[in-house]
């Protein structure tokens, strides 16, 4: 379970990115994480992957609080956590399907373990014919579909996403959409965040609303 | 599937780094053979020399025979002393000729009798003892055990021994900050791919030790190279006769390639340790 209670945040002596945000997310649940620019979506994913601690409040992930975990600990935890970046965040010099097996390596899986995982993920993903390309050859859609394949690929017990329709098409980011409900349906826990707000209206999912700081019980539109 | 290193291979320093470490192991090398040559230098004058003494007994008129017998009488009962030979005035003129020449008034000439004494190395008699007796039996008498050149020699090879162990030193200074400069620079220009290496859930240890590897790599080409390069020099110097001939003395010991080996094995171990300890330090930082 994901547990906020009054997290508030900024960056250095900034003003404040968000203020007392309360909210729960249940293990195997699919969140939206809604807001304008700069509502501090990408922010609160930094949190959500340990990327930066809270300036207040308390941030529980896996019944830990986050700011008592040590460097290692969190390494572990990040271990159970995948991404998808808005900005990909792929390794240029590897191949998509070197970029894939990222966390099964970080993880110590041998090569001869991953290698058919690492392939099933890029042909669920659509890109199996391009297994040995590197970034710099592959469309934004393409390597949107990397960076969430790569996300996946350890079985994380929670998936974090970043504005990852913001740059494809919308028959795109309807076949990423899915991607994401499967992994939905295979139990993981989802965080989403978009602008999208007709995307949000018709998955029928909760959605938190930085806006106003409320989570939405998720009705389909 | 192929599997690409994590790190591209520039962040290291690449080729340059291997041949900046092959320099300095290089030189360390040298300042490795000159220590080595130095020590051998100086066991060679001092081994010379050790077991040794000679009495010098100087005369305007001659030295009488009775004095000769007195003072190897006094030889043979010290304690340490195990033989004492007078040296025939051939011998004596034998040794002077360099100085001289073979010119036959050299017989004439009122040259010291010399005593060649023969000491045990490991129950040395003790010098001013010795020089006491004799000054009581014999007057003009001079007991030499060398002990004044030993320890010259001995002085000038610990001096040779600490210049070459300071350079050593320099060179490994100059290794560890080339790697940490090296290293810092690559931890910047890679901090995105760094970072997202660590948000998919590497331990700081796992960066570290992908630059540990690469500089393993790395020292281990620039040792190898470097300990090479000298080695060439070294037989080159050989094949020339510069050290055989000109100084013979700096001729490397047995085994002088052990200290080689070493070199590379501590230009290694050295390497990765730095590499290893900036990457930590940069990653508790923040960097990455």
């Amino acid at each position: 379970m994901i547990q906020f209670e009054n997290v508030g945040f900024r960056y250095g002596r900034g003003p404040d990115v968000l203020q007392s945000l309360s909210f729960e997310v249940p293990d195997g649940a699919f969140t939206f994480v809604t807001g304008a620019s700069g509502a501090g979506k990408s922010s609160l994913l930094r949190l959500l992957y340990l990327d930066d601690l809270p300036t207040a409040g308390k941030i529980s992930l896996f019944g830990r609080d986050v700011a008592s975990l040590t460097r290692d600990e969190i390494a572990w935890f990040r271990r159970r956590i995948g991404v998808v970046f808005q900005d990909f965040r792929l390794l240029d010099h590897l191949t998509a399907a070197e970029n894939v097996a990222l966390p099964l390596r970080v993880a110590g899986a041998r090569e001869s373990a991953y290698r058919d995982n690492v392939a099933e993920m890029l042909q669920w993903v659509g890109l199996g014919e391009k297994m040995n390309v590197r970034p710099a050859q592959l469309s934004g859609g393409e390597k949107q579909r990397v960076a969430i394949a790569r996300a996946v690929v350890a079985s994380p017990d929670i998936i974090l996403a970043d504005e990852p329709t913001g740059s494809v098409d919308p028959d795109m980011a309807e076949r990423i959409m899915q991607l994401f409900m499967e992994m939905n349906r295979l139990g993981k826990t989802v965080v989403f965040a978009t602008h999208d707000v007709d995307m949000v209206g018709r998955s029928g999912q909760p959605c938190l609303d930085l806006g106003t700081g409320s989570m939405s019980s998720g009705v389909a539109a | 599937m192929k599997r690409g290193a994590l790190i591209p291979s520039e962040a290291g320093g690449g080729i340059l780094m291997g041949l900046i470490i092959a320099a300095m192991a290089f030189l360390a090398c040298f300042a490795l053979a000159g220590s080595l040559g130095a020590s051998k230098l100086a066991n060679a004058w001092t081994e010379g020399l050790s077991g040794a003494a000679t009495v010098r007994i100087g005369a305007e008129d001659g030295v009488p025979e009775q004095q000769i017998g007195i003072v190897l009488d006094i030889l043979k009962s010290t304690d340490g002393v195990i033989d004492a030979v007078p040296l025939t005035t051939g011998e004596v003129a034998a040794l002077l000729e360099p100085w001289f020449g073979g010119a036959p008034e050299l017989a004439d000439l009122p040259a010291p009798a010399i005593i060649a004494v023969t000491i045990d190395p490991l129950n040395e008699p003790d010098s001013a003892i010795v020089q006491a007796q004799l000054d009581g039996a014999a007057a003009g008498a001079v007991y030499d055990d060398h002990g004044q050149w030993r320890g010259r020699a001995a002085s000038a090879a610990k001096a040779v021994r600490s210049v070459a162990i300071g350079a050593l030193l320099v060179c490994a200074l100059a290794i560890a900050a080339v790697v940490i400069l090296a290293v810092r620079a690559g931890l910047h220009a890679q901090k995105s791919n760094i970072s997202t290496l660590r948000l998919a859930g590497a331990e700081d240890r796992y960066v570290a030790g992908l630059y540990q590897k690469r500089y393993f790599w790395l020292s281990l080409f620039g040792g190898l190279l470097g300990c090479g390069l000298a080695l060439l020099a070294l037989f080159g110097f050989n094949a020339l006769g510069t050290i055989d001939r000109a100084l013979p003395a700096l001729a490397l010991p047995q085994f002088w390639w052990i200290g080689f080996v070493g070199v590379i094995l501590f230009v290694v171990l050295l390497s990765m340790f730095a590499a290893r300890l900036t990457v930590l330090s940069a990653l508790r930082r923040g960097a990455g």
